[in-house]
Order: C-alpha cells, then sequence, then structure tokens
C-alpha cells in the first residue's frame, strides 16, 4: 500500500493506492476537503479502479466522475486529485 | 443552551435536518456546548490517522464522525460555543460559498456585538484580526441544509493537540505559538471571558439580522428527541467512527 497526503488549496488530500502494474488496484480517499454530496466520494474511488497511473488517463476520470455525478468539491478541483494520486505513486 | 454528549448532538443535527426535509421541522437555529469534550471528524477523515485515541479515552474525551465534512476539531467543553442551522436548500444559494457566507454572516454580526471586528474567510471560517475564531461545515440532503460550528471562546490549545495528530516534533512551544499566530478565541481578542449565555445572545442577534428572521425560542419537540434517539446508536458505533 502506497500513501501520500497532498496540500490543495482548501484542505489536505489524503492517499493510499495499490497498484497493479501501472494502474490502480484499489484505492482509498480521505481528508478534510468537502465534497457534495457525500457520497460521491465512494463514486470517485470507483472511477479511479483500474486507471492506468499517468497524468491523462487520471485527468479524464476525475473530470468524467464530475461530469456524471455533479459532484461539487469547493476550492478543490481535478488536478488536485490527479497530483495527489500521483504522489502516492511515486512514495 | 442543550448540553450533551457527542453521539446525542451529533444524532440530534441529523434528527433536525432530516425532519425539516420532511417538512416536520421547522428552519432552526441551535446553540449548545458538548460534554464531554469531544473531538469531531469530518465524513471523509480516517479517523486513524487523524487522531490519537489513546490520549482521548485517557483524558475522558469521545471521538465522534460528523456527517459533514471539513476537518478534525477538539470541542472543549469549557472553552466552545456551537451552533447549527437547519433549513430548506431554497432559503439559501445555490453556490456553496454564497451559503456558507449568508450563515456565517449571523457569527459576523454576533462577534462584532461582543465588540469585535470579524469577517467571513472563505470557504467556511470566520476571522478576527486575520486570526480563525469559527469554523463551520455544511451537508446538503434531501433538499435540506445542516451547517454547524463552532465559536472559539478559551478553548485548551495544549491538550487540543495532543488529541489530534500533529507529528511529535511540531508539537513544540515553538509549534503551539505558530498557532496562536493562525487561531484566536473570544477571550483573547476582548481581553476577558465572556459567559456562554452572553456569546449565545449575541449569535442570536447576529443571526437575525444578518438572515432577517425573528428567532422564536422553542424546546425540541417530540419528534425530533424520539428521532435523535434512534440515530444515537449510528454515532456512538465503532462502525461509524471507522467508516474511514
Amino acid at each position: 500500500m502506497q500513501y501520500a497526503e497532498f496540500k490543495a488549496p482548501k484542505g489536505v488530500i489524503k492517499v493510499e493506492l495499490s497498484l497493479s502494474g501501472d494502474a490502480i488496484s484499489k484505492i482509498s480517499l480521505s481528508g478534510d476537503f468537502f465534497m457534495y454530496p457525500e457520497e460521491a466520494l465512494g463514486q470517485l474511488e470507483e472511477a479511479l479502479s483500474s486507471v492506468k497511473v499517468n497524468f491523462d488517463s487520471l485527468m479524464s476520470a476525475v473530470k468524467r466522475f464530475y461530469q456524471n455525478t455533479g459532484a461539487r468539491t469547493p476550492m478543490l478541483e481535478p488536478e488536485h486529485w490527479v497530483e495527489a494520486i500521483l504522489k502516492a505513486a511515486r512514495s | 443552551m442543550r448540553v450533551d454528549d457527542a453521539f446525542t448532538s451529533m444524532a440530534i443535527d441529523e434528527a433536525l435536518l432530516t425532519l425539516n426535509a420532511e417538512g416536520k421541522s421547522p428552519n432552526t437555529i441551535r446553540f449548545w456546548r458538548w460534554l464531554p469534550s469531544a473531538v469531531s471528524l469530518g465524513c471523509f477523515q480516517s479517523v486513524e490517522r487523524e487522531v490519537d485515541l489513546g490520549v482521548a479515552k485517557r483524558r475522558g474525551v469521545d471521538v465522534v464522525r460528523r456527517i459533514t465534512g471539513g476537518g478534525a476539531v477538539f470541542h472543549d467543553c469549557g472553552g466552545e460555543l456551537t451552533y447549527s442551522v437547519v433549513c430548506g436548500q431554497s432559503d439559501l444559494p445555490h453556490d456553496i460559498v454564497d451559503s456558507y457566507k449568508l450563515i456565517c454572516g449571523g457569527l459576523v454580526l454576533g462577534l462584532e456585538r461582543l465588540g469585535l471586528h470579524a469577517e467571513f474567510k472563505p470557504v467556511n471560517d470566520v476571522q478576527v484580526n486575520g486570526r480563525k475564531i469559527s469554523g463551520s461545515a455544511q451537508t446538503r440532503r434531501w433538499g435540506s441544509v445542516l451547517q454547524h460550528g463552532t465559536v472559539l471562546i478559551s478553548p485548551d490549545v495544549r491538550l487540543m493537540f495532543e488529541l489530534l495528530k500533529v507529528s511529535p516534533e511540531k508539537l513544540s512551544d515553538k509549534f503551539i505559538s505558530s498557532v496562536f499566530e493562525r487561531v484566536t478565541t473570544v477571550e483573547r481578542e476582548l481581553g476577558q471571558r465572556p459567559s456562554f449565555e452572553h456569546v449565545r445572545d449575541s449569535m442570536k442577534e447576529g443571526f437575525e439580522k444578518a438572515l432577517g428572521i425573528e428567532l422564536v425560542e422553542e424546546g425540541m419537540t417530540d419528534d425530533e428527541l424520539e428521532l435523535a434517539a434512534e440515530l444515537k446508536p449510528k454515532y456512538a458505533s465503532n462502525e461509524w467512527l471507522r467508516k474511514r
């Protein structure tokens, strides 16, 4: 299990990550951010499952998650999730 | 002003939110305190990563997970007034930061009534002299909104940092001094400690002015008390605490 903390403009994203080759096999996100609706965080974790750990693949998965769920995360942008995941993958 | 344990208080907030959404409870503002002192955890936080459960047990501090996001907060029974606002989503701006600003506007005016110059700091804080004096968290469910938050009167900051996981090297006098650069309290700013009742009355007037409402004092209804009693075991459960 790989782990990293990423300080975003509002809140810290904490990522626990298992990789299978170059793709995410398991991911757990936590932290002191806000997300509406709250249930969407589980959907974000699901949306990231099996995604390859590179900027473009992660970014498109996260953007798709926002489009599909309409989730809102004040002062937290898709790139912050991506940076946090990449940091965990490098750890 | 109710004084309850953490699990009861969180259950009351969810009960008010649920019943407001069902049209069975009016829009409500309540002021309350925590007994015993407690740490509340944001709904997305990992309890193991954020709270020293050993210290909490030794010091008789409850630990509870909120249904709202945001960070872990130490609620000092003797040093904090807590508020909750429950209303319909249609009573607030759709934009989340705008809705925090509107509700926190009540705290800003309440603090002004205490003689302090306060300002809203997006997303969810109120500051006096550039230092945080209040933090809030909001959830929106079933068409209604719950926002709850703190007014720091005179909390035990050293105990706060024993409870919340901060790396040991940071838990120095220097670190605690740096916290005092970022966080302040009503007692510190006023140079004296007002009573809980005085702070509550000031906040009540602040909310009335900021929201353009007149508050009518009432106790909780039987429905609210019953639902809170049903919800309490969830908040006291290990399963809920260790959800993340």
